[in-house]
């Protein structure tokens, strides 16, 4: 978009939406709407740290994967050294991609249209015929271009095309505390099983981010059907603010925890086979009391990283519950298009049955054919389709996430809660959502007038 | 009693009516699931079953290479059961309202077989389409079952399901295949 069409439609925005915002509501066309896709892309995806993968896909030297930042296409790639790079998958000559495989093992990358080759690490190794047609050819200006930021924490590999802004670390800040309790509540910490599942569904991707901002509300209704088959506890899946289960809401710099939690351990159901692992070293005691009295944990990371580590659910009624634990991340590949990424962790140190058995329970419960997730994806199609409605746009049409408003809901803070952010004693609470869509504005609006 | 064709063998005749009555099983199991009769559907499937379906790789080099350790899903008789009856519950999204689906069952080879058991392989074009709209998806897979033969007709005690997708190109997968 050139610069003036752009801050039309930034104006737009910042117009429709901030009649809305303070009122916990939001309109209904920014699910569906071309000039939104595009500023999101360059002020959000353009910007923010964005899940690439998780180091434990790529073990050893030459380990690669394909990967996307926002929509841009890059080479997850461990080089001989040991380091992890993420390069642009464009040839510095004529711009033919390197990599054709979703993942494999290199030393090299060779450029099929005429023969440029790159080591591993990105470096430009090879031109043909270098000293007759290229002979001033400066190989260190001709690399693969390297995402310009890379970090990693526990882990959990993110990507920036922003040259400037803050770390990875000073990013997630207070969420760190939780995503550590993920990681490492299992002695040996976790590891990625096969390759991600990924599909793609008719849906913005601002849907799913709202369902992963802690959107307790629905599941007893999306996900009635797991409780009919008694394939998840009441404590689990029943309805929010019902129950036994103490259910917190954490909202912690700009991203979302859920749990719900007993008054006694129960490590997420982790079985006996894991128990020895479960001694909560490597977390401090705060940490290890949440993740021993949790049943499950949901937390997004914005703008597109997600996860949800569950116990308490089977894929048999006959059988034994067990815990699953999966990462994802929505691409934003078009307004009314997403490609959801889906892998599977499980702990590193556990019995290969126990892995098996967990692998096995993520595919019965999310996943393109999962129990719970099949029950989702038409939900998010019909709201990308009626947000392309003209009265989306007539009306302003707007959506209600007003629910754990002070004057809409009787809100209490647990002041004792010991992690970062704020905690609600509730989960009939719709302000992850809210908070999302106040990091969503902001991006927008600040990303006005920048040089991008 | 057996009437002879000239040039063909008791061993042929055997081997075109096997396979006829294995295309004719699969027509009828297709058409249970194109018009969602799972329970009767499910009165085919063994106690034994694994019903699993790997996940593609693209790799650079191989066609046709599938993940060691990941699969899409991996049932045994239970959940398989458990997959089947969640389809009667009110809060069963993804099939309200019930998909329009066809089958295409084609290129049915009986690889092996014994008095007990046969070796089939088949390949499967799934036309899916839902809610009110002409768009549709495609899933293509080739199966390789194990068919057990019954005093009822056939049961299958080993489906797998090899998808020639690495993305999905279907929001989910809420159908049997």
């Amino acid at each position: 978009m050139a610069q003036s069409e752009e801050s039309d439609v930034t104006d737009k925005v910042i117009r429709d939406v901030e009649e809305h915002l303070e009122q916990g509501k939001f309109p209904l066309q920014f699910y569906n709407d071309a000039d939104v896709h595009e500023l999101e892309l360059d002020r959000i995806f353009g910007e923010k740290w964005i899940f690439v993968g998780h180091e434990s896909e790529i073990p050893e030297p030459g380990d690669y994967a394909r990967r996307y930042l926002g929509n841009d296409p890059f080479i997850f790639v461990r080089s001989e050294d040991g380091e992890i790079n993420l390069l642009f998958d464009a040839c510095r000559h004529h711009g033919a991609q390197l990599c054709r495989a979703e993942q494999g093992n290199t030393a090299h990358f060779r450029c099929p249209y005429h023969g440029w080759t790159y080591k591993n690490d990105g470096d430009l190794i090879g031109v043909p015929q270098k000293s007759a047609g290229f002979k001033n050819l400066d190989r260190d200006e001709n690399g693969l271009f390297h995402a310009p930021r890379l970090e990693t924490y526990n882990g959990l590999v993110f990507g920036s095309l922003a040259q400037d802004g803050p770390s990875l670390e000073e990013y997630l800040g207070g969420f760190k505390w939780y995503l550590d309790i993920q990681f490492d509540m299992v002695d040996g910490g976790m590891e990625v099983m096969g390759e991600p599942h990924r599909w793609t569904v008719d849906a913005n991707w601002k849907t799913i981010a709202e369902n992963f901002n802690g959107d307790s509300y629905h599941t007893a209704w999306a996900h009635g059907s797991i409780l009919d088959l008694e394939l998840g506890g009441e404590e689990t899946v029943g309805g929010a603010g019902t129950g036994e289960s103490i259910d917190r809401h954490v909202y912690v710099d700009g991203h979302t925890l859920s749990t719900r939690m007993l008054d006694e351990p129960v490590h997420l159901t982790y079985p006996d086979s894991v128990e020895s692992l479960l001694t909560g070293d490597g977390l401090s005691d705060e940490q290890y009391d949440i993740g021993k009295r949790a049943l499950q944990f949901v937390g997004a990371v914005f703008p597109n990283f997600g996860f949800i580590h569950f116990g308490n659910t089977t894929d048999d009624s006959a059988k034994e519950v067990c815990p699953f634990f999966s990462i994802r991340k929505w691409q934003p590949v078009g307004p009314d298009e997403m490609q959801i990424w889906s892998w599977a962790l499980v702990p590193k140190e556990a019995p290969e049955e126990f892995k098996e058995r967990m692998y096995k329970m993520y595919t019965a419960s999310f996943g393109p054919s999962g129990n719970f997730e099949q029950d989702d994806v038409n939900l998010w199609e019909g709201i990308t389709d009626s947000a392309q409605a003209q009265v989306a746009r007539s009306e302003n049409y707007a959506l209600n996430y007003q629910m754990g408003m002070e004057w809409m809901t009787d809100v209490d803070i647990d002041t004792e809660w010991p992690g970062p952010g704020t905690a609600y004693t509730e989960n009939l609470q719709e302000g992850g959502m809210r908070q999302f869509h106040e990091q969503w504005y902001e991006s927008i609006v600040d990303g006005e007038g920048s040089e991008r | 009693m057996s009437k002879s064709i000239d040039g063909v063998d008791e061993e042929e005749l055997q081997a075109l009516v096997l396979e006829r009555n294995v295309r004719n099983f699969y027509k009828r199991e297709a058409d249970l699931l194109d018009d969602r009769e799972l329970e009767q559907w499910f009165e085919l499937i063994d106690k034994d079953i694994r019903y699993w379906m790997p996940r593609r790789l693209m790799k650079e080099h191989e066609p046709s290479e599938f993940d060691e350790d990941g699969y899409f899903f991996d049932e045994d008789f239970g959940s398989l059961k458990a997959r089947v009856e969640r389809f009667d519950s009110s809060y069963a999204w993804a099939e309200r309202p019930p998909a329009r689906v066809r089958r295409y069952v084609t290129n049915v080879v009986v690889e092996d077989w014994s008095d007990d058991e046969l070796d089939v392989h088949s390949n499967v074009l799934v036309y899916y389409s839902q809610d009110d709209t002409e768009d549709y998806s495609l899933i293509s897979v080739r199966r390789e079952d194990t068919l057990r033969r019954t005093e009822d007709g056939f049961t299958i005690a080993e489906r797998t399901i090899y998808p020639d997708h690495t993305i999905l190109g279907i929001s989910k997968l809420s159908t049997f295949l």
